[in-house]
């Protein structure tokens, strides 16, 4: 039987968005599901190997931010980058940065983003993903 | 299985995912399923209440026995037999 597909579209970028991208991955690698996932505008920034570790935006709440960071100590939350590489490990998953995201964010090539990420793409291959996934998400 | 039996059961493999929030107890049991055989039964210490539902669905839409869970102080076994 085929994989069921999830193609999950990271618009935000923000830490609060992007460990919940990394529990619904989770669920998606318990259910051995093939994941295509996009890093569109301000997450090409997230994904820049220079932000990476540093950005610490949230897009919700914004006003509990730091009771929303300790939190996230206190549980021993994994950063989500090693969540999305835990993941990429245990079922198929390719990242995907919008070019023009990329550029908006001083990014241009694969190296300048973080390892995790497979290729610079244009918008053709997210319609054709997302048009084959069996869920969509736009986070 | 009774919560006598299943205090007494032996297990095959025992993973302790007590210090991860959900999905870390979900795919603890999916990589530990992986390590074991068919038939051979895993225990899942959890202390994350959503994973007690979730690991059971989840055996049971992978076609894993379900046996049962035991409620210990602040944390919870799942007991799985593998399909």
């Amino acid at each position: 039987m085929e994989n069921k597909k999830l193609c999950l579209a990271l618009f935000s970028g923000s830490v609060d968005k992007l460990v919940a991208a990394g529990v619904i991955l989770g669920g998606a690698a318990a259910e051995d599901m093939d994941v295509e996932i996009f890093v569109l505008l301000q997450a090409a920034f997230a994904f820049n190997k220079e932000n990476a570790m540093t950005n610490d935006r949230v897009a919700e709440i914004t006003d509990k931010k730091e009771e929303f960071l300790a939190s996230l100590d206190r549980l021993n939350t994994a950063h989500w980058t090693e969540t999305f590489a835990m993941v990429k490990e245990m079922i198929n998953v390719k990242i995907h940065v919008c070019g023009f995201a990329g550029k908006v964010w001083n990014g241009y090539k694969k190296e300048d983003f973080i390892d995790i990420v497979d290729d610079i793409c244009g918008i053709g291959e997210y319609m054709t993903a997302a048009e084959e996934a069996d869920i969509n998400l736009f986070i | 299985m009774t919560q006598e039996e299943l205090t007494a059961i032996t297990v095959d493999k025992s993973v302790d995912a007590r210090g991860t929030s959900c999905p870390g107890p979900l795919l603890a049991a999916k990589k530990a399923m992986g390590e074991i055989q068919s038939g051979q039964i895993l225990e899942v210490l959890s202390a994350d209440e959503g994973t007690k539902k979730d690991i059971p669905k989840w055996a049971t839409k992978k076609k894993h026995g379900y046996l049962g869970t035991v409620e210990e102080s602040g944390f919870f076994k799942i007991f799985i037999k593998k399909g």
